[in-house]
C-alpha cells in the first residue's frame, strides 16, 4: 500500500484557498449584483409599461368623451370639462318615470345652424367649476346650468380623476407623475381637441426635459357633435 | 486499492450554475410573463376596442348613405344587400353580409362586424315650429343605431391592474359607474357572455339574458368587444336659419340700409322694433337674429346696420371697430353650400297638359302614383315647364269660392348666361310656388307681387288651418347651379320702393340688390351685394318649408354602458 500518493493530492494550500475564495466571492457578487440589477430593471420597466398603459387609458377616455361632446372647455391645462348628451334616463331625472336605464328618444329643433338634437331638455346647475370647486357663474351671477351630463378630468395628487355628474372615478394612479396636458382647444377652427399625456418615470433621476418628452402620448380628437357654419 | 482521486472535486460548481440559471430564468420568465400580459392588453385588447368603434361607425356610415338616397332615389332606400325590414315604414335593419377587417386564420373571415337598426323619428320628436310637420315628416329624420363588434385575439384575460367588478361586487351590476376599475371599466371585453345584453337587454332593459359569445371550431369562446353608437340623420334645408349665406364674398348693406329679422307668426314686419325695444318689446328678441354667414374672406361693410351675428372665413372684422354689427363676430367659420341640381318631375309624374300657361290655375286634383290627390303639398304639386318665365300670374285652387293654400312646382329651363326670369310675376294669395330655374334673373321688383300675408295663411284645401305663416316661404326660387366657369346672376332692381318676399337658394349666383328694395325672406348664394338703402328682413319662420338639399349627421352618441 502506497500512502504517499494520497497525501499528495489532498487539500489545498492556504494560497490556493484564498484565491479560490476570492474568485468565488467575486463570481457570487457578480451574480447577486446582476440579479438585483435585473430585478430593479424589471421593476422599472414594469412600472414604465404600467404607466404607459395608463397613458393610453387616459387618452382613450378623453377620446371617447370628447368625441360625443357638444361642448369642451378647459379652465387650465390640467383640467378638462366635457358636456355630453344625457342619452340614458337616470334616477333623479325629471323624466325618470319613463324608465330608468332606457335610451331617450331625442327631440329636434331648428336654429341658425340647422337642426339641433336634444336628448334632455331640463337644465341643472352642473356647469364648469373653478379650481377651488366653486361653480363658475354666468353673467347674472348664477351657476351655469346645462341639460347635458358633465364629465370633468382633473388631477388629485397622483391620480387622474374622471368625474361624471359628480361620480368620481380614478382612471389612473401612479407615482410616476402622470400629467394630462391640454395643448389646444382648437374649437375655433376645426372643432377638435389636442391633448397630451406625459409622465416622468421613477427611474429618471435627472428630470431632464428630453426624457420627459420621450414619454408623451399625443391625441387629436374631433367633436362629432359640434356644428358650426352650415 | 486506489481511491477516486476526483471524488472531492465534484463540489458545487454544477449546483451554483443551476442556481444561477434558475434565478435568471425566474427573472426572465417574470419579464416575459409581464411583457406578454402588457402586450396582450396594448396590442390585442386596445386594438379590438378601437376596431369595434370603427366597425360601429362603418355601420353608421352605411346607414347614413342610405338616408341620403331619400332625396335622390327614394325607391332604393334601405334595399341594398344586407338590408331588411318594412320597406315603407321601417324600422330597417342591416347586417353586414361578410365580416370585414383583419382576416382571422381560424375562420378565414374578417374580425369586424356591424349590425344597424334605422327608424324614422316620429313627428312628436320634431319640436321646430314652422310649419308644423305632418305625422310622417318628409323628408324624414332618421335614428341610426349601430353595433360594431371586433374579435379580441390573444390571451383571454384582463390586464394586470384590472378588475371586472367593483369592490364588493361579485358579478356585473347595472350602471357602468359601479362596474370594475382599470381598463375593464373602459374597455369592456366579453370573454364568455355579452355583458350588455346580459345587463341591459335590448338597451332599454327589455329581455336581459345570457348571450354567449361565438365559439371557434373547437368550441372555445371567441372573446370580443362591442361598441354601440346612435346617430341622428337630419335633412339639410336650403335655408336653415341664416338671413344671408354665401360661399364667397359679401358687400352691404348700404349706409342707409338694414339687415334685421322678424317672426312672421306675429304678423307683418315692423321697422321700429330692431333699433329699439319700443314700442313692441315682446318682439324685440326676434329682431336681432339676422345672421350673415360669409364663406369667403371678403366682407365689405357699407356701414348699414346688421342686427345679427356675422361669420366669415378669413375676414378681419372686429366688434369694437365694426360698430354696425349688433351681434357676435367669428372670422374662422367655413361654409359649404350644396349645388342645386336640375329638377324634373319624379318618374311617376309629368308636366301638366298645358305646361306654359300665362295664368296658372292649378287643377283641383293631380295623379300621384295612380291616385288622384289635391295639390296640398309639394309632393302632390302639379308641374309646369317654361323656357322663359315672365308675365305669369299664379293662382291657388279655389274651393267653394275661397282660395286655399295650394302647392305648385315650376321649372324654367333657360340658357346659361341669359335671362330666364324677368318682368311681371304675380303670385296670388294662397299659392305656394317653387321655381327651379336655369339662367339668370333680371327683375324689376316693382313688377313682382307676392300677395301672401305674414301671419295670415289661408286654409288648406281640406279646410284645415295652414301653419305656413310666412309670406316669404310661399315663393321659393332655386337656381340650378351653372357649369364650371359660368356664374349665374340674380339682379333685383328697385323701381319705386318695392317689396319682395321670397326665399332664394341660388348657390351658384352673384346676387345683387340695388336701390331702395324691401326684401323679406332669406338668401343663399355665391356672393351677395346690396347697396343704397336696401333693407333686408329675415323671417325666422323660414324653416322646414324650404327644400332639403342633403342629409347630415346632427348627433353622435355612444352608449358607453
Amino acid at each position: 500500500m502506497n500512502l504517499t500518493q494520497r497525501d499528495r493530492i489532498q487539500g489545498f494550500t492556504l494560497v490556493e484557498m484564498l484565491i479560490a475564495a476570492a474568485l468565488g466571492s467575486l463570481i457570487l457578487a457578480a451574480i447577486i449584483t446582476s440579479a438585483v440589477s435585473l430585478n430593479r430593471t424589471f421593476a422599472a420597466v414594469n412600472a414604465f409599461f404600467s404607466a404607459h398603459l395608463q397613458q393610453i387609458r387616459i387618452i382613450d377616455y378623453l377620446s371617447r368623451d370628447v368625441k360625443r361632446s357638444t361642448i369642451v372647455h378647459s379652465t387650465d391645462k390640467n383640467t378638462l370639462g366635457c358636456w355630453t348628451p344625457k342619452y340614458i334616463v337616470e334616477a333623479g331625472d325629471t323624466d325618470a318615470a319613463s324608465g330608468v336605464g332606457k335610451r331617450r328618444t331625442p327631440s329636434i329643433r331648428s336654429n341658425s345652424s340647422g337642426f339641433v338634437v336634444d336628448y334632455y331638455t331640463t337644465t341643472q346647475a352642473n356647469g364648469p367649476r373653478n379650481a377651488d370647486g366653486t361653480p363658475v357663474l354666468d353673467t347674472w351671477g348664477q351657476p351655469i346650468k346645462t341639460s347635458a351630463s358633465t364629465v370633468v378630468y382633473s388631477i388629485s395628487g397622483n391620480s387622474i380623476l374622471r368625474t361624471e355628474d359628480g361620480v368620481v372615478t380614478a382612471i389612473a394612479s401612479s407615482t410616476d407623475q402622470l400629467v394630462p396636458d391640454i395643448i389646444d382647444l382648437g374649437l375655433l377652427n376645426a372643432g377638435s381637441l389636442q391633448a397630451e399625456v406625459s409622465f416622468r418615470p421613477i427611474f429618471t433621476r435627472l428630470n431632464a426635459a428630453s426624457e420627459r418628452a420621450g414619454t408623451t402620448i399625443y391625441s387629436t380628437q374631433f367633436l362629432r357633435n359640434l356644428r358650426r357654419g352650415n | 486499492m486506489k481511491p477516486n482521486e476526483h471524488a472531492g472535486e465534484s463540489g458545487s460548481t454544477l449546483v451554483c450554475a443551476m442556481c444561477t440559471i434558475l434565478i435568471l430564468s425566474v427573472i426572465g420568465g417574470n419579464v416575459l410573463l409581464n411583457c406578454t400580459t402588457r402586450y396582450n392588453v396594448t396590442s390585442k385588447q386596445i386594438k379590438g376596442w378601437k376596431d369595434a368603434l370603427c366597425a360601429a361607425e362603418a355601420g353608421g356610415d352605411i346607414a347614413y348613405a342610405e338616408t341620403r338616397k331619400a332625396l335622390k332615389n327614394p325607391t332604393t332606400v334601405f334595399t341594398g344587400p344586407g338590408w331588411s325590414g318594412d320597406q315603407a315604414n321601417g324600422p330597417w335593419t342591416y347586417t353586414m353580409p361578410d365580416p370585414i377587417g383583419t382576416i382571422d386564420p381560424a375562420t378565414s373571415k374578417g374580425s369586424l362586424t356591424a349590425s344597424v337598426t334605422v327608424d324614422r323619428l316620429p313627428a312628436s320628436a320634431i319640436v321646430t315650429t314652422s310649419p308644423t310637420p305632418s305625422a310622417s315628416p318628409t323628408p324624414g329624420f332618421y335614428r341610426i343605431r349601430s353595433v360594431g363588434t371586433a374579435r379580441v385575439s390573444g390571451l383571454r384575460r384582463g390586464g394586470m391592474d384590472d378588475a371586472m367588478t367593483a369592490a364588493g361586487r361579485t358579478n356585473f351590476v347595472a350602471g357602468s359607474k359601479a362596474r370594475g376599475y382599470g381598463d375593464s371599466l373602459l374597455r369592456k371585453i366579453d370573454f364568455q357572455f355579452d355583458h350588455f345584453i346580459a345587463t341591459y337587454g335590448d338597451g332599454d332593459g327589455n329581455n336581459p339574458h345570457a348571450s354567449p359569445v361565438p365559439v371557434d371550431a373547437s368550441g372555445n369562446p371567441l372573446a370580443q368587444v362591442s361598441r354601440r353608437i346612435e346617430l341622428i340623420s337630419v335633412p339639410v334645408l336650403a335655408s336653415t336659419g341664416d338671413a344671408i349665406r354665401t360661399s364667397g364674398s359679401f358687400e352691404g348693406p348700404g349706409s342707409s340700409g338694414v339687415i334685421d329679422s322678424y317672426d312672421s307668426k306675429n304678423g307683418a314686419y315692423n321697422k321700429d322694433i330692431a333699433p329699439s325695444s319700443s314700442p313692441y318689446p315682446a318682439f324685440f328678441s326676434d329682431s336681432r337674429d339676422a345672421n350673415v354667414a360669409v364663406g369667403g374672406s371678403t366682407f365689405i361693410d357699407q356701414t348699414g346696420n346688421i342686427y345679427g351675428n356675422v361669420t366669415t372665413n378669413g375676414a378681419t372684422l372686429k366688434p369694437q371697430l365694426d360698430k354696425y354689427i349688433f351681434g357676435t363676430i367669428d372670422n374662422t367659420v367655413t361654409q359649404t353650400i350644396a349645388p342645386q341640381p336640375r329638377v324634373t318631375p319624379p318618374p311617376s309624374r309629368s308636366y301638366e297638359v298645358d305646361p306654359t300657361p300665362a295664368i296658372i290655375d292649378p287643377p283641383s286634383t293631380v295623379m300621384v302614383d295612380g291616385v288622384a290627390q289635391p295639390p296640398n303639398s309639394w309632393a302632390n304639386a302639379p308641374w309646369y315647364h317654361y323656357t322663359y318665365f315672365r308675365n305669369v300670374i299664379v293662382n291657388p285652387v279655389i274651393v267653394g269660392g275661397t282660395a286655399r293654400e295650394t302647392y305648385i312646382n315650376i321649372v324654367v329651363d333657360g340658357a346659361n348666361n341669359a335671362v330666364s326670369i324677368k318682368e311681371f310675376l304675380h303670385i296670388n294669395r294662397g299659392a305656394n310656388v317653387r321655381i327651379y330655374f336655369t339662367g339668370d334673373v333680371d327683375m324689376k321688383v316693382a313688377l313682382f307681387k307676392n300677395l301672401n300675408q305674414d301671419g295670415a295663411p289661408l286654409n288648406n284645401i281640406d279646410g284645415t288651418t295652414s301653419t305656413n305663416v310666412s309670406a316669404s316661404n310661399h315663393v321659393q326660387f332655386y337656381g340650378v347651379s351653372p357649369p364650371a366657369g359660368v356664374t349665374q346672376r340674380v339682379d333685383l332692381d328697385a323701381n319705386g320702393n318695392p317689396g319682395i318676399a321670397a326665399v332664394w337658394y341660388v348657390p351658384g349666383a352673384d346676387f345683387e340688390a340695388k336701390g331702395n328694395i324691401n326684401m323679406f325672406g332669406a338668401v343663399v348664394c355665391k356672393s351677395f351685394y346690396a347697396n343704397g338703402n336696401c333693407f333686408f328682413h329675415f323671417d325666422k319662420q323660414i324653416g322646414l318649408g324650404a327644400q332639403a338639399t342633403d342629409y347630415r349627421i346632427a348627433s353622435y352618441v355612444e352608449d358607453i354602458r
